[in-house]
């Protein structure tokens, strides 16, 4: 006790330390669940290689790229952190991360593991600057002591078809948990569209990339963002857009079985869906824990098929290095680590989101059933006929800003969604 | 109540002896606001000289800059979005500023006549003691369209349900709503302030004159209180045209970018678009528009008239 | 006469009630939010009341063994003490600090006379009005160079020498009241800053009490520049633990019962300071000076 305090009072350790300096790696990430995992992973690094020490700092998403923008200009910014697709173009034009190609070759680092896809996300021209950590999937959550009660069953639900004209076997079963305040069904005589009780689809307000609320389906009709990653144009005045987000824009404000877009407020879909207010919505892989745990009698269903077949956008993190870094030795380290199956198996095991490593996804799965919770819905997706990438161009965040306002216009019913969309996509376009 | 800074001492003799007492007064002058001048200097002067810089060049936050001249700011003459955010912005002042600044001055002086006690200064000022962030995001879930406690508190007095921030025609007045809410308590005890400091004898006197309530309201109060309120509505305003954190957390500029207010569109230049000198070029368009405003206020007032002594 | 009085009276006080409750609603709102099972959150969000409650969220979010198991959304427990010590050390350091140099400085302005003086002053308001948003990275280099990065002194640093709004709000006092006490402190040969110690200072001890309460909620609530300066953990404030506490991830909810427990919590000691320091600040004043 005694020493302890004397130590504390002197500043000198009571361990001796190896003559050596240790190499202190800074990692940053958003997500608070999976800090703990990371700090697990971390200790296991630190056991293989006791010269270097990892410090993990969590900052909420709200904060985090102010954050790491401020630090990278003062030259303080952290040795690794994880890196969001959206954030890609633009620091690999200003050359702010390292293109780990040259790493991997000399490392003769593995990367065959990967599912397929996820490192293509995150290389330019050769480059490669990031490796994938996670990957995502949608697949429809539906309340399944309400579809009981609209005398359906998961069955109903395993095969649904979609087209952006009636809307197929999705629209009909929309239709059917949709109940008004006399308990009249949405597809029933007498549904009165004012006085909805329980709404068979709640989404998100419509975002520009539209991973949970629309991309799914358009890109069912054969639609693609962009013909190729890094393009210059974007096709979002296509014919076929325009059609699904009318079909969505009709669901709210034409039938009712869909809040209209100023009925969903800022908290978004899984709020109505806790609070009974939404039978159905589509979810992304990284809210599973939460739906399940919320709300216990939510059930995965695969997206609807449409023309084109059953699509999802498949997403994922990656961990990149700042080039400013110091110590980028120890850096590349932490980063192959990360990707190892060492620690992806640790993530794994976890089960909060499905690991980039594919001979690892079955432990994740495995864990989610251990809780009770089939995920097949999104796993059976995660195939590189049925996803499509989030598209990567310059410029992502002025796209962002046009395409909400007009996505906005569109779902308000403030005119028709071929004209707004070709006038954003034209004022898109314009920037390149 | 012409406070005139005007402290020569009445016992200067000579003319050399009042210059020296000068010169000495003005050294202690320099004293008492040097720590005041360092901080000016060095966090705000000095960052604004860079700011005007930066203006001048295309910086992105990550690459050097390349000085661009006026570059900057002949794009921000034709850009249409800045001047809408512009009006926005001043939208928000106006349905803001009136209403916080006169139910301010009613509850300072309904508190001043009625309710002197701690307490109640401690209900007034409870929705400050909340930071803009959690206050917006209890109003998120107050305010929201389908299972928030407003929409049903409306259907109980049979008024149908609101979209409030989902409406591009309620966003603003929602945004205005919830600041007024956090700030009118602070605005009240800034008045409160005021209010005490006037000498009571003087109401006093005019009750006894027969003066009625309002009467002494307006030939007492209020222009005794003009220098508080020089200071409320000017700092206010200020704060107003600034407003950022609301919509940050509530509206992000939306639904189709009817609140994206000044603040947020350079927000989004800055650090979503790496626009930075862009960015700093509305940011100095927007000070030179502030000092305007502010010198339009202090005219309109008469705020300089006791103010400068 | 009397029953127009009586009358004005009542509506007074149905006027004053009617702002207590608007004051008081949203923050009961956020307190019922506090006492909600995480399961219950939204489905009771349209109701004043509960049908079923508990206090288990306050001691989870901060780490303690609860009857309430922490949402799947919920982040890492929130080092209370830590953040309460850093934020009341934070807090006592900036607005001591404020209230003496802003003081300094608004009674020079207002009373003393040197060349230059109005326009430093206006310089001063016109601090103001420039968007902190072009002022943030330059001062972020500065306390880098000067090495205060995840100190105190780092973290007061740009607003404890010179807040233009307390110089602007004491200057409006200062001037407002006569200073014929003062001209006759400087007859009995006090000097300039006895005259502010001891006879102008004390006379404005309604205002200097309200400023500090002021003042003080808002460093308590502080969020970007403690932030940005001070992320280590033994300096972090508590608006900073909330805020990550707060947004765990780039889509999703936040832990709504958790995080309106650590808010509740957090607000606890600036309660007490309002209604026992703001008693204790006006007395102290009182006793002090007019020697």
């Amino acid at each position: 006790m005694k020493l302890t305090m004397l130590a504390l009072l002197t500043g000198t350790a009571l361990v001796p330390v190896a003559a050596s300096a240790q190499d202190t790696v800074q990692y940053w990430m958003w997500d608070g669940q999976q800090a703990p995992v990371y700090q697990q992973c971390a200790a296991a690094f630190e056991a293989v290689n006791p010269d270097i020490r990892i410090e993990i700092t969590q900052n909420g998403w709200d904060q985090y790229w102010t954050a790491l923008t401020t630090a990278m200009i003062s030259g303080d910014a952290p040795d690794v952190f994880v890196n969001h697709v959206t954030r890609l173009p633009e620091m690999s034009a200003n050359q702010v991360i390292t293109d780990l190609a040259p790493l991997i070759a000399e490392a003769s680092y593995d990367t065959s593991g990967y599912l397929p896809g996820l490192l293509d996300n995150w290389s330019r021209d050769g480059a490669v600057y990031g490796l994938p950590k996670d990957w995502a999937t949608v697949a429809l959550g539906v309340d399944t002591e309400k579809l009981q009660a609209a005398g359906l069953s998961m069955e109903d639900l395993a095969d649904l078809s979609w087209n952006p004209e009636d809307g197929g076997s999705f629209q009909q079963v929309i239709a059917r948990l949709t109940v008004d305040s006399n308990g009249v069904h949405g597809d029933q005589d007498g549904f009165d569209g004012n006085s909805v009780e329980t709404f068979g689809l709640v989404i998100n307000p419509l975002s520009p990339g539209g991973e949970t609320e629309w991309s799914y389906l358009a890109a069912s009709t054969g639609w693609q963002f962009i013909d190729a990653p890094w393009a210059t144009e974007y096709r979002f005045d296509d014919p076929r857009l325009a059609a699904t987000l009318g079909w969505l824009r009709d669901l709210g404000r034409k039938h009712h079985f869909m809040p209209m877009q100023e009925q969903t407020g800022k908290l978004g879909a899984e709020t109505l869906m806790f609070s009974d207010k939404g039978a159905m919505t589509v979810v992304g892989s990284w809210l599973i824990g939460q739906y399940n745990q919320t709300k216990p009698s939510i059930a995965f269903a695969p997206v609807p098929a449409g023309p084109k077949g059953r699509k999802s956008m498949f997403n994922g993190l990656a961990d990149s290095i700042w080039t400013g870094s110091d110590v980028p030795d120890a850096s590349w380290k932490w980063v192959q680590f990360l990707g190892s199956d060492e620690c992806q198996s640790i993530v794994a095991e976890a089960g909060v989101v499905f690991p980039a490593q594919a001979d690892q996804v079955d432990k994740t799965v495995a864990a989610y059933e251990a809780r009770g919770i089939d995920v097949s819905a999104f796993t059976a997706v995660a195939t590189p006929e049925t996803t499509f990438a989030f598209p990567i161009t310059d410029y992502g965040n002025e796209i962002d800003a046009i395409i909400r306002a007009a996505f906005d216009r569109v779902m308000l019913g403030d005119g028709d969604p071929a004209e707004i969309l070709q006038q954003a996509n034209d004022e898109v376009n314009s920037l390149f | 109540m012409s406070g005139r800074a005007d402290s020569s001492p009445r016992n200067a003799k000579t003319p050399t002896r009042r210059s020296a007492l000068r010169r000495k007064e003005a050294v202690v002058g320099y004293l008492f606001i040097l720590p005041a001048l360092i901080g000016l200097v060095l966090f705000y002067v000095l960052p604004t000289i860079r700011a005007a810089q930066i203006s001048m060049t295309n910086w992105n936050l990550m690459r050097p800059a390349k000085w661009v001249a006026l570059e900057n700011y002949t794009k921000l003459w034709g850009d249409g979005q800045f001047w809408d955010s512009m009006w926005i912005t001043l939208l928000y002042v106006l349905y803001n500023i009136p209403v916080q600044t006169a139910l301010g001055l009613l509850i300072a002086v309904l508190a001043d006549r009625l309710a002197k006690s701690v307490t109640f200064r401690a209900v007034i000022i409870a929705p400050y003691l909340i930071s803009n962030v959690v206050a917006g995001l209890v109003w998120l879930l107050m305010l929201d369209p389908l299972i928030g406690i407003t929409n049903s508190f409306l259907s109980m007095i049979g008024i149908g349900q609101q979209a409030f921030l989902s409406s591009p025609d309620q966003a603003l007045v929602s945004v205005a709503a919830i600041s007024i809410w956090r700030h009118v308590g602070f605005t009240a005890l800034l008045f409160y302030a005021g209010l005490q400091s006037i000498p009571k004898d003087l109401y006093e006197a005019a009750r006894l004159d027969g003066a009625s309530e309002f009467a002494m309201f307006r030939l007492i109060t209020m222009p005794l209180l003009r220098p508080v309120l020089v200071f409320v509505l000017v700092t206010s305003v200020v704060g107003s045209f600034q407003v950022f954190d609301v919509i940050a957390v509530t509206t992000q500029g939306g639904p189709a970018g009817s609140t994206r207010a000044v603040l947020w569109y350079i927000y989004e230049n800055a650090f979503k678009f790496s626009r930075m000198g862009y960015a700093s070029a509305m940011s100095m368009v927007l000070f030179v528009i502030l000092i305007l405003v502010t010198l339009l206020q202090m005219k309109l007032l008469r705020g300089d008239q006791s103010d400068l002594g | 006469m009397l029953r127009t009085m009586t009358l004005n009276k009542a509506i007074g006080y149905a006027v004053l009630a009617m702002i207590c409750i608007a004051s008081l609603l949203p923050i009961w709102m956020a307190f019922k939010t506090a006492i909600t099972f995480p399961s219950d959150v939204f489905a009771s969000a349209d109701r004043l009341w509960l049908d079923r409650l508990t206090f288990g969220n306050f001691p989870r979010v901060l780490g303690l063994p609860s009857s309430v198991e922490p949402p799947a959304n919920s982040g890492q427990p929130i080092n209370f003490m830590i953040a309460l010590r850093n934020s009341v050390i934070y807090t006592g350091l900036l607005v001591t600090g404020q209230l003496f140099f802003s003081s300094l400085a608004a009674y020079a302005f207002a009373r003393l006379r040197f060349p230059g003086r109005d326009t430093l002053f206006y310089m001063i308001i016109a601090a103001t009005m420039i968007p902190s948003i072009v002022l943030f990275i330059p001062n972020f280099v500065l306390v880098r160079q000067l090495g205060l990065l995840n100190t105190f002194a780092g973290m007061v640093a740009p607003s404890i020498l010179m807040l233009p709004f307390a110089v602007f709000f004491l200057r409006q006092f200062f001037l407002t009241t006569p200073k014929e006490l003062e001209e006759a402190a400087r007859l009995d040969g006090l000097n300039w800053f006895q005259v502010y110690w001891h006879i102008a200072l004390p006379l404005q001890r309604g205002p200097m009490a309200t400023l500090a309460i002021l003042l003080s909620i808002q460093a308590w609530n502080d969020f970007f520049w403690p932030f940005l300066v001070g992320q280590g953990e033994s300096v972090q404030v508590m608006a900073v633990a909330l805020a990550n506490f707060q947004s765990q991830a780039g889509q999703g909810q936040p832990d709504w019962t958790g995080l309106m427990a650590a808010v509740m919590l957090s607000i606890i000691p600036v309660l007490f300071l309002l209604i026992f320091f703001g008693r204790r600040i006006v007395e102290s004043l009182q006793t002090s000076g007019m020697k």
